[in-house]
């Protein structure tokens, strides 16, 4: 049984952070490089991990530690934005990380991780805990399970974990195949699926909002909800990922994962507590209550965008299908707009619009919730107002980039008369509170390494995602579109105002 | 009787205030103010600290805990006077076209008409949010004027190490604890990081597992770490007996000012923690690491003591066992 530390005060001090190794599977990657060492490395700065701590990079790249370590240093420079570089802390850091070369199909390399494991929890005390990250190829996460089981791997003194990144899948089969293969060597409960968008302050804040305060709660339902619109819109193009891209699509890139996860957590039912497990089963089941399409719903309820050239600010940006890598009969959907409807009783009949899209008009994720306009327009008996009255209350929950929470509603205009106008009453995250946010690398990696799955993925959800996801993928590829269909720089096709249309409703510009 | 001050006419002008910042932001081609409160923070402070550093303490507490400031400047002796101004703190958000405001009054208050402050205050407090009380003035904290004070805070900050005679302010402290009054002393405060890197240290099994072996606990202060140093002493020893082990408690004084270390150890283990300038330095059986331990400044100990406004037991238990030290340590 495991002695209490009599030291802890969990009042002022940090969340407790056990000691632990992390082995990244894609060590000289971009994701390596760009997010997960910045992150840890903010992490040590900020001393939130433990004494005993190390990394293990593993790529294919012969290097030695050292010359790891100098990799890493550049890297952590270059892409921690808003982090002072300490030479002592990196030091102190920079001692605990470690390399290994190999391949990950070579059974070699689990036998040559394993001594340095073993060499790392002597040298460093990392008590016999490993946390396995597979920044790779999705096509090699099955395999890197199974190499890591194979060379018993997958069990030792302390916990293990596997940290995977999205896709998962690109089906419903694929992804059940994907789970199957990583449950070879790894209970379910020691998978943690990383979706980095659960991580941003404000998608959890909505947890906050929603179950931390009695006043909105009561609204949250079909009764005084219109309609809910979640917007996840990039200003850029493919940035030279077009051949990856050209595989995924929005529907699947953002729509399958981050935007159904928001969704989730907007509409879930309350949980009974904040375990991990309860919150999860509340965001599942409502995944597993959306309805799923049929093929004529389909072509009703959603809409493909691809962009095309326009010259955007006086620059000329190029269409999808003239970016670097992209088969110039492309037929990959760069921009997807779905409405979902959930069928439960809190939301029946409720249109829950989704879209994501490359190249639009501005860069910003949020949620609007629209009420029902109050029943009797008592103020417009004589038409003068222009519809204003009307205008109904609105909440926007802003993911990025500028995270809070603004409510509109309407305000008499000072003077004499009833003349009734719009205000907006905003809160806003970063100006509130002065505190840095923590990035949602930072905010993920931390939970994992504590044991904390509240913000990842199951999969159970997963493949309700899929569910929804899979009958749109099955009608968009039966019925090629005509792309492009959208000018680079606007708010996507004009069909996807249609959509709305067809329910009364317009999209806003955020 | 000298100048005196009505809180109807702070709070008109505090409405004001709000009206005259709105139409400025406007006029400036913004989207006027934003209004944020948290709390109200009343400050006590003798005349004679250094306003501007004052300010500027308060300023930067204000983005995280957005309050209405009273700062209450004691100006000793004199004929019976109190006297008041309102003005606001603005700032810009990096990148943003909005203002973010507080309001903050600054009351001025003789010796003599201190029985006249708890009535100007309260109706100057945000409704339904806390109070918190920072009482920098150790003098005020001792006299019988300072209790309706305490009464209406949710909260009190004092700084025992900032007195002349920390061990009375210690007694003081515990005294108003035991009242079932919520209190922050930001000696102690400034012990969370020590604390902290300290249970790291035994957040590792095998480390956890020799505590029974420590037989010895040496803390060394110099300056003013006095209080800290009692403050660390006597938690390190009150958490060990908690599971067992009675060590022997050693503090003893060091030349050096602001110097303070402190030493676990026994049969062959040994725990050391020492700062070194910017850094805090862990030596367990000889093996050490170093981590960034900012310089602490009353903001970021402020900040700290503002985000905890409730009962906080690991303080009040290591309140009476530092107040229970200071005898021996005076002999």
């Amino acid at each position: 049984m495991p002695i209490e530390n009599p030291f802890q005060d969990p009042l002022r001090f940090e969340r407790r952070v056990p000691e632990c190794a992390v082995v990244i599977f894609g060590a000289n990657g971009d994701l390596t490089k760009r997010k997960l060492l910045p992150a840890l490395y903010r992490l040590a700065y900020d001393r939130r991990l433990s004494a005993g701590f190390a990394v293990v990079g593993i790529s294919r790249t012969p290097m030695s530690d050292e010359a790891f370590r100098e990799k890493m240093l550049e890297a952590v420079k270059q892409f921690s934005e808003d982090t002072t570089f300490d030479d002592d802390v990196w030091k102190a850091f920079a001692a605990g990380l470690f390399y290994v070369a190999g391949d990950i199909g070579d059974a070699a390399l689990y036998q040559s991780l394993a001594g340095k494991l073993a060499e790392i929890e002597t040298l460093r005390h990392t008590g016999g805990n490993v946390m396995f990250y597979l920044s790779t190829q999705p096509s090699q996460y099955a395999r890197a399970a199974q190499g890591l089981g194979a060379a018993g791997l997958g069990k030792g003194s302390g916990w293990r974990r596997l940290v995977v990144e999205k896709p998962f899948g690109h089906d419903l089969a694929s992804a059940r195949e994907l789970s199957d293969g990583l449950h070879e060597s790894f209970d379910e409960s020691e998978v943690y699926r990383i979706d980095h968008y659960l991580g941003k302050e404000t998608v959890q804040n909505i947890l906050a909002f929603r179950f931390g305060n009695g006043i909105f709660e009561p609204l949250w339902n079909r009764r005084y909800v219109n309609h809910v619109q979640i917007t996840g819109a990039e200003s850029i193009g493919v940035e030279g990922r077009g051949a990856y891209y050209q595989e995924a699509g929005a529907l699947d890139d953002m729509i399958q994962n981050h935007l159904l996860q928001v969704m989730a957590t907007i509409a879930m039912e309350p949980s009974a507590s904040f375990r991990a497990a309860s919150v999860r089963d509340e965001r599942s089941k409502l995944l597993r209550s959306i309805r799923p399409m049929t093929p004529a719903e389909v072509r009703q309820n959603t809409v493909a965008g691809q962009y095309g050239p326009a010259s955007i600010g006086g620059k000329d940006v190029p269409g999808f299908r003239q970016e670097t890598g992209v088969d110039p009969q492309s037929q990959t959907n760069t921009y997807a707009a779905v409405t979902v409807f959930i069928d439960n009783w809190r939301w029946a009949g409720v249109p829950f619009y989704l879209r994501t899209g490359k190249r639009l008009a501005k860069r910003v994720t949020e949620i609007a919730i629209q009420f029902n306009p109050a029943p009797l327009h008592i103020f417009n008996q004589d038409g003068g107002q222009d519809g204003v009255e009307s205008a109904p209350n609105l909440l926007i929950v802003r993911i990025q980039p500028e995270e809070g929470i603004s409510m509109k509603f309407l305000s008499k205009r000072p003077g004499s008369g009833m003349m009734l106008r719009p205000v907006s009453m905003d809160f806003n995250y970063g100006s509130s509170f002065g505190e840095r946010s923590p990035s949602a690398y930072e905010t993920l990696l931390l939970d994992a390494i504590v044991g904390d799955a509240t913000l990842y993925t199951r999969q159970d959800m997963v493949e309700a995602s899929w569910g929804v996801v899979e009958p749109i993928q099955n009608a968009w590829r039966e019925s090629p579109a005509d792309f492009p269909n959208y000018p680079a720089g606007t708010w996507g096709p004009a069909a996807a105002d249609g959509m709305l249309a067809r329910h009364g409703h317009v999209w806003r510009k955020p | 009787m000298g100048a005196t001050v009505s809180p109807e006419l702070i709070l008109k002008e505090l409405a004001e205030l709000w009206v005259d910042s709105g139409k400025q932001g406007q006029a400036e081609g913004g989207t006027g103010v934003l209004r944020a409160c948290s709390m109200t923070l009343l400050v006590l402070a003798e005349a004679g600290e250094d306003t501007q550093g004052l300010g500027e303490t308060i300023a930067a507490l204000m983005p995280e805990h957005p309050a209405r400031a009273i700062v209450v400047r004691l100006s000793g002796q004199g004929e019976r006077t109190l006297s008041a101004r309102v003005y606001s703190q603005c700032w810009m958000p990096f990148g943003q076209r909005r203002q973010i405001c507080c309001e903050q009054v600054e009351i001025t208050v003789s010796d003599a008409a201190l029985a006249d402050l708890r009535s100007v205050v309260l109706p100057l407090t945000v409704p339904d949010l806390p109070l918190i009380v920072w009482c920098r003035s150790t003098r005020l904290l001792q006299m019988p004027e300072f209790q309706p004070i305490a009464s209406m805070a949710e909260k009190i900050v004092l700084d025992s190490a900032a007195a002349p005679d920390p061990e009375a302010i210690l007694q003081c402290a515990q005294e108003m604890a035991e009242r079932g009054l919520m209190l922050g002393d930001l000696s102690w405060t400034l012990m969370t990081r020590w604390r902290e890197m300290l249970a790291d240290v035994f957040e590792n099994q095998r480390n956890v597992a020799q505590l029974a072996r420590v037989s010895s606990v040496e803390v060394e202060w110099g300056g003013s770490r006095y209080v800290p140093a009692l403050y660390l002493g006597s938690w390190i020893e009150d958490s060990l007996i908690s599971v067992g082990v009675n060590p022997s408690l050693k503090l003893s004084r060091a030349a050096d000012e602001d110097f303070l270390r402190v030493r676990l150890t026994g049969d062959g283990f040994a725990v050391e923690l020492a700062r070194q300038e910017d850094r805090m330095v862990v030596t367990l059986n000889g093996c050490s690491q170093c981590a960034n331990l900012p310089q602490p400044t009353d903001y970021l100990l402020m900040r700290e003591e503002l985000g905890i406004v409730r009962h906080d037991p690991v303080f009040e238990k290591a309140l009476v066992s530092a107040a229970r030290l200071t005898h021996p340590i005076k002999q």
